[in-house]
């Protein structure tokens, strides 16, 4: 039950010409709940990022769910990203569409056909996040922390290997926060592996777990105490 | 509850959607009507050559078997459109009626001789033919000799050249001006989806599924501008052709047919190349890169 999920080794990691993180080595295996933690700034997103395919990784080695990321091609992109689910930190929904049809979306993007199963499919992400009742609603008539929950659900259409979570809990009141927690605690206890960069500490506390934090353009464990 | 704000919504898309829709009917309409004019540059052209004859005079000596031979071999040759023979008297009688009094009266005897006009196909009306064609009928011994209006033929050829050598060139910088025209309102309609466009590519959407739609949405406002180009096109001839019905513009239907069916074509390939390569612009762009 050790299976590499996600191994980084010396990476470095770049917006344009200027360094983020360096000497990075991080492994993840399945079915890990991973913490990525740090300050503003710190390059968090920009981790993720390099992790999706948005940034391309051109120092050190670089695997993830079986595609290497140093000779990553750009056609082979759109298939790494339907092994993950991505959340982002600035949701990326389709604005020109309703919840529904957001989903539906990623569904016949990725190869779906069945209409009954496409259905069925989204009625089963938004009840997890616990907004079956808005799927006709567009994005701009939601707020932050809906549209937050709508991101989680499309990350979790595809039952992806790893899912990439960027604060999912960034806009969301205490007490959701711990509501999208267990949906992510849920998704983990099923098998599936998690990386959730974020800035809320009293989720760390409460639901302890491996935890890499982002300082000092390095990219460390921490142990949990130490925090 | 939000559909005023929805509706609102729809209106700016339909609207965005009517300017596309008329910039590429009216470049269609224009283009077609330059494909008219095209077209019937080479008919008139045409017409006017036919008119152009080649006579041939007969020496007195010629025999009516040597007459009757050679026009039945004029009849035969490719170049002949048409020819008609006038015999000497035909001409006195011609001549007499032109200038009102009968010469044959004080001359005594008939000066003229007989003769054949020989009209040409058109595409044979080139000076280099027409010498060609007379100095073979100049060299019967029977013939007299050949008589044409080398000038007018030089001129005719030369100005038709022009003309469409002119034409030509509009056409060109016209086609280039109609695409640019219908490349930039394409371009715009993509380039206020360019963010939806780089979310797409995020949840793992290949670059052709994300084109498709953008594609078939312009191909649909293209066809929809090319039938009221033609529409317009059609209206127009019909006007043209009731008023001038002696220019024969909707006589041969095949090529107007084929006119049709060329604007109609080029209208969903131009609207199908610029989606193409306005998609392609943002889906090779980085995320950053769109905010520049
Ligand atoms: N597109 C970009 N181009 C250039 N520099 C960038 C770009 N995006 C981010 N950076 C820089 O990279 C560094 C890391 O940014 P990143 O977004 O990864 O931080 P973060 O840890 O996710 O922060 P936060 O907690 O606020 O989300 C920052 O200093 C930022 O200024
Ligand atoms: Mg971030």
């Amino acid at each position: 039950m050790s299976e590499t999920i996600l191994d980084l080794k010396n990476a470095a990691i770049y917006q344009r010409e200027s360094l983020i993180l360096s000497e990075v080595d991080v492994t993840v295996n399945k079915g890990e709940f991973v913490y990525l933690i740090g300050k503003t700034g710190t390059g968090k997103s920009s981790f993720m990022k390099t992790l999706y395919g948005d940034l391309p990784l051109t120092e050190g080695e670089g695997t993830i769910v079986d595609y290497n990321l140093r000779t990553l091609k750009e056609k082979d992109i759109p298939y790494l990203r339907r092994k993950l689910g991505v959340v982002f930190q600035d949701f990326k929904l389709l604005t020109d569409r309703n919840i529904k049809d957001n989903l539906l979306f990623v569904l016949k993007a990725t190869g779906w056909k069945d209409q009954k199963a496409m259905d069925h499919k989204i009625d089963e992400v938004l009840d997890k996040v616990g907004m079956k009742s808005k799927g006709f609603k567009f994005p701009y008539q939601l707020s932050g922390g809906e549209q937050q929950r709508v991101a989680i659900a499309r990350a979790l259409l595809n039952d992806p290997e790893l899912i990439l979570a960027d604060e999912p809990t960034g806009n969301l009141d205490p007490q959701t926060s711990v509501e999208v927690m267990e949906v992510l605690q849920d998704i983990s206890k099923n098998g599936n592996t998690i990386l959730m960069a974020t800035h809320d500490y009293a989720l760390l506390l409460k639901y302890p777990s491996k935890t890499l934090k982002c300082d000092g353009q390095r990219v460390f464990e921490v142990v949990q105490k130490s925090v | 509850m939000s559909t005023s704000f929805e509706k609102y919504q729809k209106r700016r898309l339909i609207s965005s959607y009517f300017s596309v829709v008329i910039s590429i009917a009216l470049v269609l309409f224009l283009l077609g009507m330059l494909g008219l004019l095209v077209l019937n540059t080479k008919k008139v052209a045409d017409h006017f050559k036919e008119q152009i004859a080649l006579t041939v005079y007969f020496k007195d000596s010629a025999k009516e078997v040597e007459m009757e031979e050679l026009k039945k071999s004029l009849a035969m040759a490719d170049y002949t459109k048409s020819t008609t023979f006038v015999s000497k008297e035909d001409a006195a009688e011609a001549h007499s009626k032109e200038i009102g009094e009968d010469f044959m009266e004080f001359l005594g005897y008939n000066p003229l001789q007989n003769s054949i006009d020989v009209y040409m196909n058109a595409d044979y009306v080139s000076a280099e033919q027409v010498d060609e064609i007379a100095a073979e009928l100049t060299g019967k011994n029977f013939v007299d000799e050949v008589i044409y209006d080398k000038p007018l033929i030089s001129l005719l050829n030369d100005n038709v050249k022009k003309i469409s050598f002119w034409v030509l060139i509009a056409s060109g910088i016209f086609t280039f001006i109609a695409v640019l025209l219908i490349n930039s309102s394409i371009r715009l309609s993509v380039y206020s989806k360019r963010f939806i466009i780089k979310t797409m590519q995020m949840v793992g959407a290949t670059k052709g599924f994300i084109r498709r739609p953008f594609i078939w949405q312009s191909v649909k406002l293209g066809i929809i501008g090319a039938i009221l180009a033609l529409i317009g096109m059609a209206a127009f001839l019909y006007y043209l052709d009731n008023s001038f019905p002696e220019l024969d513009l909707a006589g041969d239907i095949k090529i107007l047919a084929a006119l049709f069916i060329g604007v109609f074509l080029t209208g969903i390939l131009i609207t199908w190349l610029s989606t193409f390569f306005a998609t392609s612009r943002f889906l090779n762009l980085k995320t950053d890169e769109l905010y520049y």
